[in-house]
């Protein structure tokens, strides 16, 4: 027996140290949360948001989703199950109000997918391929750019890769997983992230000329003038300030910032200490957004706001490219090296590969907890003895994940941006939870940290109505952004949309409920509180 | 349409069903032993099965003060004044699995010098206090009709087994064999060697040895139930996050390192056997399922920490079994 903090004594037993390490949550969350992605999204992007300001931007949505990181993080550490808001929303609002916007988050988690499974081959791999054909001039690297940007290089890349990243747990299972990881995300930090600052800081002017040179390679001369012509073509004005398309370029930070709060899916297979999760949750936000203060300066250091808006603008042909640059291959032109463009290419691209594997591990997590409670059939989390590895999960996400690789490769039905709503929706679900746990479950709180009240409400409740704001705001913006793919203006079916995905999950619910009735099960005794007095 | 099959209720041509509720690792949380024992009359269960490691792990002192009353949660310092405010922390404390023990400054001081040979028998001390209460509670709150069997886990000190020996509502299993309705259940409270050092832990051969001495006892497998604290190893019931040296979490990646660290005795004792059914904890974040052979194996894990009681319903019927996780 050891006696700890003053005043606590401590016998012998099990588990009284088996607690991850703040490090390890504040790390995953970072790693899911698609800085990278999101940073090479938004200079496309830039030129559809005409005189937003890219720090204000990513502060305001920072801001909107700190009160959801703190909410995700006190949820969390109150009820730390895998299966994460699937686990809060059925135990505080009603089991199928939990499945219905469990099952919806991993529904546009699979239509998401396709967003990188074709980014992969686009600004990934095609943009590899283009470095190479431009600093080496050996113009058949071209032909493979154009055909890994055309609809079937897209679909084949993306599916393969998919078909990688099952294999991987299938054959691996998720210690491999885990070990490969681990290397991606230091080859993600040196390429995607720090080389990108440094070359902003030390690229100085001449860009348009290294931009020339390059281009020059694939075959155009002049390039600059082109991109600044063709640019100009399709609408292309210098703009000031403008507060409105800051607002609604928020859309895009909220790539990262909706979404940084996914350890708590795995809180149950490990307890963490004590405030790990208020550490890593709002801790990744503080994170990504001092990395984004170092990134943006420092990459607008390269070409300026302008520039950037024209490659997003202009038509790639008329500079000799088969799609438009992301951040990455701008700081390979901007570099002036083949080597560290190249490298800067691959950490992008591994950052987004990675991300495939990690979100079918998050999906199939989410399925074994509600297999766990019966709504599903057990089948759906049956684990494969040697690997460890939810076989069936896995294929069921595999099959959603190549339809939408084939949406994204073959059709405009979704913008990039458009799963956003549908994955929010679950974040705003998450926050009422937050509000009304402390009244339905008041003993569950009450045993908690989290139990005090402020000004006479309960903490829990005043961070969940927080957190109700914050993501309505994220909510209220997609809606209004016509760029989000989810306006109701340019897009007013696709809330019909988020709220079919809602109507069926219910249904399937309530049909497994009778279904399972008749079985000899009741579902509703999983959820059932037990009497403590 | 065999989805839709109506399953019935009973135990069908060779008797009725008989529905049990499991539970484990309650580590010391008042609330949830509250739960446990009305869970009879919420479940429909007419035995109820407590897997171990029931005692908690840590003592809370409240410290008498000019004030009133102080207690020190890991640097959160809560005071109480009035015997109202003093009982709501202790019940605070108690349902997170912590044992509040009013004490002066003078006392705590000295359970600081105390060694660790003393310092364990006083812990025995003030956790046997609470433990007598809620065997005591037991006897109120258990309705009749349902029968309560509990045994002592790994992390139990040896003298909460003589307190369970005494109740006259709860029934000790533990290293014997027990019947309740048509069925025969053997229970072992012990792990297999754990790098905690824990209060029962045995080499593998002697867990192997204590079981197949009882089972061998038995004749009808197809009615023997095994509940083992220790689950079998690498069932997917056994996952833990591996330990270095110093007892910290491995990670691996980004995510902890996860191996299994369940018994190979309790697994070959499952093969050998074939119960119909084995019931096990130890580990909590493993909770699941799983068929050895023609035996359901179950963990239900445990959430103890978090005020709410994880277990299992287990309806047993001659020609088979079905189980359901719930969380009360």
């Amino acid at each position: 027996m050891s006696s700890t903090p003053p005043g606590v004594f401590q016998r012998k037993a099990t588990g009284l140290v088996r607690e991850g390490r703040t490090r390890d949550a504040l790390f995953y969350n970072i790693m899911w949360s698609s800085v990278a992605l999101t940073f090479g999204f938004f200079w496309l992007f830039y030129a559809v948001y005409p005189g937003a300001n890219a720090i204000i931007g990513f502060l305001i949505a920072g801001a909107l989703g700190l009160p959801g990181a703190f909410l995700y993080a006190m949820l969390t550490q109150v009820m730390p199950r895998t299966g994460g808001d699937y686990v809060f929303n059925s135990r505080a609002l009603h089991p199928s109000i939990g499945f219905a916007s469990n099952f919806s988050y991993v529904f546009w988690l699979a239509v998401v997918i396709g967003v990188y499974t074709t980014y992969i081959a686009e600004y990934g791999l095609a943009a590899l391929a283009r470095t190479i054909a431009g600093y080496t001039g050996a113009t058949w690297w071209l032909d493979v750019a154009s055909w890994l940007t055309s609809s079937w290089g897209l679909f084949i890349v993306g599916t393969l890769l998919l078909i990688g990243s099952a294999t991987l747990f299938a054959l691996g299972g998720l210690r491999l997983f885990f070990r490969i990881q681990f290397w991606v995300f230091i080859v993600y930090v040196l390429g995607a992230l720090l080389l990108p600052m440094l070359v902003g800081l030390f690229s100085g002017d001449g860009f348009a000329g290294r931009f020339d040179a390059y281009a020059a390679n694939l075959g155009v001369t002049d390039a600059s003038t082109k991109l600044a012509a063709s640019a100009t073509d399709a609408g292309f004005a210098s703009t000031s300030f403008s507060w409105s398309e800051t607002l609604k370029s928020v859309s895009v930070w909220w790539f990262i910032f909706g979404f940084i709060y996914s350890s708590n899916y795995f809180a149950g297979e490990i307890r963490m200490q004590r405030r790990t999760h208020l550490f890593s949750m709002p801790g990744a936000v503080a994170l990504v957004v001092i990395i984004l203060l170092l990134l943006t300066p420092s990459f607008l250091n390269i070409a300026g706001y302008d520039v950037m808006a024209q490659f997003g603008l202009a038509d790639p042909a008329s500079y000799g490219f088969a799609g438009a640059p992301a951040y990455a291959e701008i700081v390979s032109i901007a570099s002036g090296s083949g080597i560290i463009g190249s490298i800067v290419i691959i950490g992008f691209a591994v950052s987004m590969i990675v991300w495939l594997p990690q979100t079918i591990l998050l999906a199939s997590r989410s399925m074994f907890a509600w297999s766990f409670d019966r709504v599903v059939p057990e089948q759906l989390s049956a684990v494969e003895p040697r690997t460890r590895s939810p076989l069936t999960a896995i294929l069921v996400m595999l099959a959603l994940s190549i339809a939408s690789t084939a949406v994204y490769a073959f059709t405009d039905w979704f913008s990039s941006l458009a799963a956003l709503l549908g994955l929010s929706f679950t974040l705003l679900v998450t926050a009422i939870s937050g509000v009304v746990l402390p009244f339905r479950h008041p003993r569950l709180v009450a045993g908690t940290s989290f139990g005090r009240r402020v000004l006479g409400i309960p903490l829990l409740s005043l961070v969940g109505g927080l957190a109700v704001l914050g993501f309505g705001t994220a909510i209220t913006i997609l809606l209004i952004d016509p760029w989000s793919g989810a306006s109701l203006s340019e897009d007013p079916l696709m809330i019909i949309v988020v709220g079919v995905v809602y109507v069926v999950a219910v249904a399937i619910y309530l049909i497994s409920r009778a279904i399972r009735r008749r079985q000899g099960y009741d579902l509703d005794l999983a959820y059932r509180e037990l009497p403590a007095e | 349409m065999g989805l839709f099959k109506r399953r019935e209720r009973t135990g069908g041509a060779d008797g009725p069903a008989h529905r049990l509720y499991f539970a484990t690792d309650i580590h010391g949380a008042e609330v949830l032993w509250r739960k446990f024992l009305s869970a009879g009359a919420a479940y429909d269960a007419r035995t109820l099965i407590m897997g171990g490691d029931v005692t908690g792990k840590v003592v809370i002192p409240i410290v008498a003060t000019d004030e009133g009353w102080r207690a020190d949660l890991y640097g959160d310092v809560q005071t109480a004044t009035g015997e109202d405010q003093l009982k709501a922390l202790e019940d605070r404390i108690r349902n997170s699995g912590l044992y509040p023990h009013r004490m002066t400054d003078e006392q705590v001081a000295e359970v600081g010098r105390m060694d660790e040979q003393r310092r364990e028998a006083w812990f025995a001390e003030v956790m046997l206090v609470t433990f007598r209460r809620w065997l005591a509670l037991a006897e109120e709150r258990l309705e009749d009709g349902v029968r309560c069997f509990m045994m002592p886990g790994n992390d139990d000190p040896a003298g909460i087994d003589g307190a369970i020996e005494e109740a006259t509502r709860v029934e000790a299993c533990d290293d014997r064999i027990v019947e309740f309705g048509d069925y025969r259940m053997i229970s072992l409270g012990y792990a297999n060697r754990t790098p905690f050092d824990s209060p029962r832990e045995l080499e593998e051969d002697e867990i192997y040895a204590r079981v197949s001495r009882l089972a061998d006892q038995v004749e009808d497998r197809d009615r023997l139930i095994l509940n083992l604290h220790v689950p079998p190893h690498d069932s997917q019931l056994d996952i833990a996050p591996a330990l270095d040296a110093d007892l910290n979490v491995v990670m691996s990646g980004s995510e902890p390192k996860l191996v299994p660290v369940g018994s190979t005795a309790v697994r070959e004792l499952i093969e050998t056997y074939q119960p119909l059914l084995s019931l096990h904890g130890h580990v909590h974040e493993s909770p699941g399922a799983t068929k050895i052979g023609r035996t359901l194996a179950i963990n239900p894990g445990s959430d103890y920490h978090t005020g709410r009681i994880a277990g299992c319903l287990v309806t047993l019927a001659p020609d088979r079994v079905r189980h359901q996780f719930v969380t009360g």
